[in-house]
């Protein structure tokens, strides 16, 4: 992506003479594109890699603007910076942050040979298009933004040399509806009515009829982590968040059993470090 | 430099639309549309009947619409909506033939005698194996959407075929696909396999049209146009590089023969017809081929012909890959849904034989052969749904062992259009590799027709074994039963059936209506 | 933002120098960014409690979330994130035919109109069949 950027500054270096200010924001921009990429693969959280290629997709963006496609950069951030990488974000939450890809292989070699032939084909197409980019005749700026209205004159090709393939779009969009509905939704036709609900929990369908108690908060404290007082000045251990309590022994859990001895220490006859126990986290 | 407050342009002209060429399409996509309102508004009980009533109609008000135009359609054809759409005598020809299939298609959905509600899952949404899942193979309901998403991909299918420039095929390409990737997850029975089949039809297939599209944006860059014309007159004199001319038009193609299911680019075929509903799978195997190769005729015709030098190498290997792998890889299935898609690959490389032969008679051999290969594989699905036992479809062909002493129809039926496809005469399916074939020698293909030659004769193997298990293998004793259709799925294998002994009798109206015309753009 | 924009270039000359304003207003933002978050961080008190660690202080439980996936999200709001996209892409149109709107005309109109109207019908659907309520 940066590759053709600078190869589209090399010839309009050639064409025209680059404003101060254009070379600028390039040299501020191409580096963050750049960066962005490489983070994009480095990175090793998903989401990291995700926000790194926003980063990227907006220094593209602002790239199309300065270089005078305004409606380029705008559907750049519009589309790529908001829609797909929503998108990319909502798939990364729906198959779980951390999960990774399962490293074997059904196919042996099959990584090998896809990165080979991936890599060549990136070569080929790179190197075939750079060198044949050279005899492209640009239409030019001037006449490509007649009238100075890049965007008017976009408008004038979708609603005339383009009208039936941007009305057949819309049939796409509802297909794409269609298919969310179709595939992610359930329909719960027979939800309970509150006064159902109501009713069920006075049936002893719930634990208990009510919702349970506040936190109690005194002039001491103004912490959720200090419990209700009964009216006969018990304590009453459900008024607090069932979370609170169970952080504290479930952090102490795996120290209460290496004190109590119930994990096994490091084997001084082991050759490796016995490996580190799953689970707990 | 940037004013987005642009000075007063002109104003344009509202286009002449020849709208009663296009009518056919803009009934089915205006019936879709009102699909998904029925499905929005519409209570859920009587759904299933509204929108059978309302594809019914649609595709047979489509077919009206086409059968009243084409009877005084001008003999060059036309171009229309600013040259998007060409309608000329092949798009004709394919129309035809789309609507037919798409009928037929629509009254195997539509069934809910063969499989009790219907081939399609209730609610797609639930997961699979759950206590909700049990509870939804009970209910008799199922998925109503498949009614607009059928009629969408029709529609794109038609417009692919007619498409005079790469944007608007792309658009239509992603019309017709979108919702075919989106039934094949929709089986009610084997529903993991069935999304296991959605998920890698949809990644390979976005991969394929990103190669499309790489190629179209190629092709832009020699052409500075996106129609087709403009492509085959920029390659007749241009001082561009033909790098991206021809870079553009292999990433083009790999776009294009993966949509047809052609060789090095098929394997997605056997998993996808195995694992979607089979209803969908008749439907992919008979009007997406019919489409693809639609496209590909107008695009090598119309875009590329000039150039035919340099690029036909390269197609006659893909298609004796094609050939070879559909033929040799067929002979090792087990299962009858995958078998047939190889058979499917194997027919995909004698059509492109046709389609390499860029010469008129190749064009409406080409042509014919789509129509008579459309009807087999319609109507052989049809049958491959009618096999079952308590677990669904039996689809191992050790299942099928004596299935003549059970149902001698259907194995009658089953092996009529067995044969079609082998290619044995007084079958359309022997018609079909007739012309094309003799086209292909015609062209100065011997050696290639040779090879297809060799590989129909391998293949004919795999479908007389098929044969040979139903008349003379003795049944198991629990084997599957043969379920009698009701109105639908029996209308629309009788329409198959028909069409292929029609075509193979008097195969000449056909013929001749095939070859009437050439594409316009 | 479209606004500043083409003010600015009606206003300046040919060369970038009518972004600076632009650039400007970036600064201001990012430097008020910085300096709320390092002032909250270095003037406000900072009284440790296990409680104000959770993701909730007032108490919500959050929900419970399966260890093993690391953290999914149920797939209902996928849904929501379509529907995003749908709208979002039909913005994209309205862009420009809303800038040339008095050149397409009367002509224009119909076909806008029939794209949103389309669009439409997807929404209809999604609504009608309770996409939209939340469960």
């Amino acid at each position: 992506m940066s590759n053709s950027a600078m190869l589209l500054a090399q010839a309009g270096a050639e064409v025209a003479k680059v404003s101060t200010g254009e070379a600028i924001s390039f040299w501020i921009l191409a580096p963050l594109a750049l960066g962005g990429a490489l983070g994009m693969i480095f990175a090793r959280n998903a989401v990291h890699s995700a926000m790194f290629l926003v980063l990227t997709m907006l220094s593209l963006g602002v790239m199309y603007m300065v270089q005078q496609a305004p409606f380029l950069g705008f559907v750049q951030i519009i589309v790529y910076t908001g829609a797909i990488m929503m998108l990319f974000l909502f798939v990364l939450m729906l198959v779980g942050r951390d999960s990774s890809d399962s490293v074997v292989e059904v196919l042996r070699g099959q990584r090998v040979w896809a990165a080979i032939l991936g890599i060549g084909l990136a070569g080929l197409l790179v190197t075939g298009v750079a060198e044949a980019l050279t005899s492209v005749r640009p239409v030019g700026l001037a006449e490509q933004n007649a009238g100075g209205a890049n965007v008017a004159n976009i408008g004038r090709s979708v609603f005339t040399d383009y009208l039936f393939p941007f009305e057949l779009t819309s049939a796409l969009l509802i297909t794409a509806a269609l298919g969310a509905m179709v595939l992610g939704y359930t329909d719960k036709s027979k939800r309970r009515t509150q006064r159902e609900t109501a009713d069920a929990r006075f049936r002893g369908e719930h634990d208990r009829p009510s919702p349970l108690p506040g936190p109690g908060v005194y002039a001491t404290a103004n912490s959720v982590a200090v419990p209700a007082l009964l009216p006969d000045g018990s304590i009453a251990p459900e008024s607090v968040s069932a979370i609170i309590e169970a952080t504290a022994s479930r952090e102490l859990a795996t120290d209460i059993e290496t004190v109590a001895g119930a994990i096994p220490g490091p084997d001084a006859h082991a050759l490796k470090p016995a490996a580190a126990k799953e689970g707990d986290k | 430099m940037l004013a987005l407050q642009p000075p007063p342009q002109a104003p344009i002209d509202a286009p002449q639309i020849e709208y009663s060429a296009i009518l056919p399409v803009l009934i089915l996509l205006g019936a879709a549309c009102i699909g998904v309102l029925v499905e929005a508004f519409v209570s859920k009980a009587s759904r299933w009947a509204a929108q059978v009533t309302l594809s019914l109609l649609a595709i047979l008000g489509a077919g009206l619409a086409f059968v009243l135009y084409v009877t005084d359609s001008p003999e060059r054809g036309l171009t229309t909506l600013y040259r998007t759409i060409a309608v000329d005598r092949p798009a004709l020809f394919l129309w035809g033939t789309l609507l037919a299939l798409g009928l037929g298609a629509l009254l195997l959905i539509a069934d809910r005698t063969v499989e009790r509600g219907g081939a399609f899952v209730a609610q797609a949404g639930i997961r699979p194996g759950t206590v909700q899942d049990r509870a939804q193979m009970a209910s008799g309901g199922m998925q109503t959407e498949v009614f607009p998403l059928t009629l969408f991909a029709l529609s794109g299918m038609m417009i692919f075929c007619a498409a005079n420039d790469l944007l608007t095929m792309f658009i239509a390409l992603e019309v017709l696909s979108l919702p075919l990737y989106l039934m094949c997850g929709l089986a009610r029975r084997r529903r993991l396999i069935s999304q296991e089949s959605a998920v890698k039809y949809f990644l390979l297939g976005a991969f394929a049209s990103a190669f499309f599209l790489y190629g179209l944006a190629l092709l832009y860059g020699y052409a500075g146009s996106v129609k087709l014309a403009d492509i085959a007159n920029a390659a007749a004199g241009s001082a561009a590089s033909d790098t991206l001319l021809f870079g553009g038009f292999g990433l083009l193609v790999v776009g294009l023969m993966f949509k047809a299911s052609v060789g090095p680019f098929h394997a997605w075929t056997p998993d996808v017809y195995q694992g979607s509903p089979t209803p969908i799978t008749a439907f992919m195997a008979a009007c997406t081929k019919v489409a693809a190769f639609g496209g590909i005729l107008r695009v090598l015709t119309v875009g590329f012909e000039s150039t035919s030098w340099e690029w036909r190498g390269v197609l006659w290997v893909v298609a004796v890959a094609s050939m070879v792998i559909g033929a040799v890889l067929g002979l090792t299935q087990t299962d009858i849904k995958r078998m047939l898609a190889y058979s499917s690959i194997a027919h995909a490389g004698f059509l492109l034989v046709g389609a390499l032969a860029l010469r008129p008679e190749g064009l409406s051999g080409t042509l014919f052969y789509l129509l008579t290969y459309g009807f087999t594989t319609l109507a052989a699905f049809g049958a491959v749904s009618l096999v079952r036992d308590s677990n669904g479809e039996a689809t191992h062909l050790s299942q099928w062992a004596g299935l003549a002493k059970r149902s001698p129809v259907l194995a009658w039926v089953f092996a009529f259009l067995l044969l079609a496809m082998a290619g044995i005469p007084l079958t359309s399916g022997f018609i079909g590799k007739f012309v094309v074939f003799s086209a292909g020698i015609q062209d100065g293909m011997a050696p290639l027709v040779v090879i297809a030659l060799v590989a129909s004769a391998v293949a004919a193997f795999f479908y007389l074994r098929v044969i040979v298990l139903m008349f003379f293998s003795d049944p198991a004793p629990d084997g599957p039963t043969v379920t009698v259709p009701g109105t639908f799925t029996t209308a629309a294998i009788t329409l198959g059936v028909l069409v292929t002994l029609v075509l193979g009798l008097v195969p000449a109206f056909a013929l001749d209506w095939a070859g009437t015309g050439t594409f316009a753009f | 933002m479209v606004g500043d924009v083409s003010v600015m270039a009606q206003s300046s000359g040919s060369d970038l120098g009518s972004y600076l304003p632009l650039v400007f207003l970036l600064a201001l933002g990012a430097i008020f960014a910085g300096v709320s978050a390092t002032l909250g961080a270095l003037v406000g008190p900072k009284r440790y409690n296990r409680a104000k660690l959770e993701a909730y202080e007032c108490g919500i439980e959050p929900s419970p979330q399966p260890v093993v996936g690391g953290g999914r999200v149920p797939v209902a709001y996928y849904l929501t994130a379509m529907l995003f996209i749908l709208f979002d892409i039909e913005m994209v149109f309205l862009y420009p035919f809303a800038v040339s709107a008095d050149a397409l005309g009367v002509f224009g109109l119909v076909e806008i109109v029939l794209f949103i109207a389309t669009v439409g019908f997807a929404y209809a659907y999604v609504w009608r069949r309770g996409g939209l309520d939340w469960n």
